[in-house]
């Protein structure tokens, strides 16, 4: 008897467990313009305020293209000018994707493997085109007119490996970080909001505390020089993954609000 | 159309028999489906199908394989007959009732009738 | 066996110290249209979130098409679960939506969803955020009908519909329901309007079902008995009574479960009979017993 009422109700369809999470993934991606129009329009804003601001920069300080210049725009956070409004992506995949999907007939478990997935796919393809455009930048000679948007921070020093896979690491912490708060939210509600936040204020102000009791600034900064720029984003490899797992977890037992 | 109060399936059976009555569905013609009376009196299809199988349970309507309900041959003449009795029941009784309550005889009430006829065909 | 969709068994869910199902059981036959009637707040959305694996239940057993519905893929996929409240992401139209449908109901029916759109005059690239209350519940409502899951849930799913809209979800529902019989749970306060829909009612008041019966059971078979005091507890002694009511030395008892024979035993008692709708039926069982005890002493004082 229960084999006919699996029949029955398993011929309704019958989907396996891949397509159901690549389904998940295309739910995000219905709507193109926030994973991909939105960020890139942003992209394209802050690429054109750079010019400018180069040119003023040139104007008055006696030229670009000099060392000096060119390190001068290193300090520039154009190029991350996205991220904000990707944390608030990756917030809204959960506060608005996870009620969706659920009337939708999704498990937790398929919707956030496939919001995963969307993730490490979104930022490998990230961390491809901006891997690309510093080194384009680069061969370009800042796009023949001297102006750097994409060698700034940390990109562009070591080559275009270092390149992709730090870009990767951060685009995934930014997307994971904001999943994982709506994730505690979703699971927890404004107690669990309040225990996270007070647990990172005291944790960020506890570790500075000993740090500078200790007076170990010095061996810090030491050791951060000698992980290199690879080797720190490797390390941030485990926050991410931290909050993805961690997310996970929570989400199992989360219920979405009314 | 439906009325609180009362049993649907007995609603939509009684107006299906009002129409072999009145003619409006002949003898050996199709009824329309159980779906198209659920739709069209906007009640649930198996509450329709309970009126129309009562119908078939009494003999008014019998099935034809793969093609639908149709009215049964003398259909017109045993539902008149039943609801003679019924009017015979709900009417007759209750008036005779209420005529001896107030001291009025069966004959009186058959006067009364007779006037009540005469005036309404002529007015 | 194979005819049960849901079957529910001591079902309890509390938040803190509040139960909101409170020990529930019954079960659901396949390819009927359920009613789930009750007051605000008496557990219907806490039910129908737990038959739908949204929420988890404190104890007691739930089976939909035989197995949890939790984390259930198998038996999540036969299910849509259309709520009053439900997100949407912002940036959304309700072209998204749709196009989302066909990959996660497997009977999506894309003509039948235009007709919908057509029917309920929905601008289908407006952004969400911007739809009326109205507009809004008739995405969930096309997104119900036309998913043509094997378990459909409606919770109140006509918030802000006006008088035509909401005739015509119930056409629409009645007609496609009619070509392809699935399992409808209908959500709704507003009983009179879909009581010759139901096939079977759940009332639920409080966590707990108060009535799980055949609709046309429930339909004329409770009549309103009224006449002299006397005359009338006479005839009810006995009976089912759901409701009491009196001025004078008039008494008026609604009762349940009368046959043909009884209501013309009634009539030649000179009892006066009356037919009761599902609306008022239930309106009477769902008030809470204070309130029955107040009409009765208001009789009583009356009769004083």
């Amino acid at each position: 008897m229960t084999d006919l009422l699996t029949g029955t109700a398993a011929s309704v369809h019958p989907r396996s467990a891949p397509a159901r999470i690549w389904n998940v993934l295309r739910l995000h991606l219905v709507d193109r313009r926030t994973y991909i129009g939105i960020p890139w329009l942003i992209v394209g804003i802050a690429f054109v305020i750079t010019v400018f601001i180069a040119q003023i920069i040139g104007f008055t300080a006696g030229g670009l293209g000099t060392p000096d210049a060119i390190e001068g725009q290193r300090y520039s956070w154009a190029v991350l000018s996205p991220q904000w409004y990707l944390i608030v992506v990756g917030v809204q995949a959960i506060s608005f994707g996870f009620p969706l999907a659920l009337g939708f007939g999704v498990t937790r478990r398929d919707f956030y493997l496939g919001t995963a997935l969307l993730f490490v796919l979104i930022s490998a393809a990230n961390a491809l085109a901006f891997a690309v455009l510093t080194q384009l930048e680069q061969v370009t000679e800042g796009w023949f007119i001297d102006t750097y948007m994409f060698n700034a921070l940390w990109l562009g020093i070591d080559g275009f490996w270092v390149d992709l896979f730090s870009f990767f690491v951060m685009q995934l912490l930014v997307f994971f970080i904001g999943a994982s708060i709506a994730t505690i939210y979703m699971r927890w509600r404004m107690p669990g909001m309040l225990v996270f936040w007070s647990s990172l204020a005291l944790a960020i102000v506890g570790t500075v505390t000993i740090i500078t009791f200790t007076s170990s600034w010095p061996p810090v900064a030491v050791w951060f020089g000698a992980q290199g720029i690879a080797g720190i984003f490797a390390w941030l490899l485990v926050p991410a993954a931290l909050a993805g797992f961690g997310g996970f977890l929570a989400l199992r037992r989360a219920t979405p609000k009314n | 159309m439906i009325e609180a109060g009362k049993p649907i399936f007995v609603q939509i059976a009684e107006q299906i028999e009002n129409d072999i009555i009145d003619g409006v569905i002949e003898e050996e013609t199709p009824v329309p489906s159980t779906n198209e009376f659920a739709v069209f009196h906007r009640i649930n299809p198996a509450t329709a199908g309970k009126g129309v199988n009562r119908l078939v349970e009494d003999g008014i309507l019998y099935k034809r394989r793969g093609i639908g309900m149709f009215v049964a041959t003398g259909a017109r003449q045993r539902l008149l007959g039943a609801r003679t009795e019924k009017f015979r029941g709900n009417f007759v009784g209750p008036l005779l009732n209420e005529a001896a309550k107030l001291g009025i005889t069966p004959e009186q009430v058959a006067k009364m009738i007779g006037e009540s006829e005469r005036r309404s065909s002529t007015s | 066996m194979t005819d049960t969709a849901v079957r529910v068994t001591g079902l309890t869910k509390k938040f803190g110290a509040f139960t909101a199902i409170d020990d529930v059981s019954f079960t659901v036959e396949r390819n009927k249209i359920y009613g789930l009637l009750g007051r605000n707040g008496a557990g219907k959305t806490t039910l129908m979130q737990l038959l739908t694996g949204q929420q988890f239940a404190t104890s007691g057993t739930l089976e939909v098409f035989g197995a949890s519905p939790v984390e259930n893929a198998r038996v999540l996929q036969s299910l849509c679960f259309i709520k009053e409240s439900q997100k949407y992401p912002d940036s959304f139209r309700p072209e998204h939506v749709f196009a989302n449908a066909p990959w996660f109901f497997a009977h999506w029916d894309a003509a039948f969803a235009a007709r919908l759109v057509d029917d309920f005059r929905l601008p289908l690239n407006r952004p969400i955020k911007k739809l009326s209350r109205g507009q809004l519940s008739a995405v969930g409502v096309i997104i119900g009908l036309a998913s043509r899951a094997p378990l459909t849930f409606f919770d109140e799913p006509y918030l802000g519909l006006d008088a035509v809209a909401r005739q015509i979800f119930y056409d629409r529902l009645l007609e496609d329901y009619a070509e392809h019989p699935r399992t409808i749970i209908l959500s709704t306060h507003l009983i009179d309007e879909v009581s010759n829909l139901l096939e079977h009612v759940l009332v639920i008041d409080e966590g707990r079902i108060l009535m799980d019966q055949d609709a046309e059971q429930l339909r004329g078979t409770a009549s309103t008995v009224v006449g002299k005091k006397t005359d009338v507890d006479a005839f009810v002694a006995g009976r089912d009574i759901i409701s009491r009511d009196g001025i004078g030395g008039l008494a008026s008892v609604t009762v349940a479960g009368l046959g043909e024979t009884e209501r013309t035993a009634a009539r030649a008692a000179g009892l006066e009979l009356s037919p009761v709708s599902l609306q008022q039926l239930i309106v009477q069982r769902t008030t809470s017993t204070t309130s029955e005890s107040m009409t009765t002493t208001d009789a009583w004082s009356a009769r004083s």
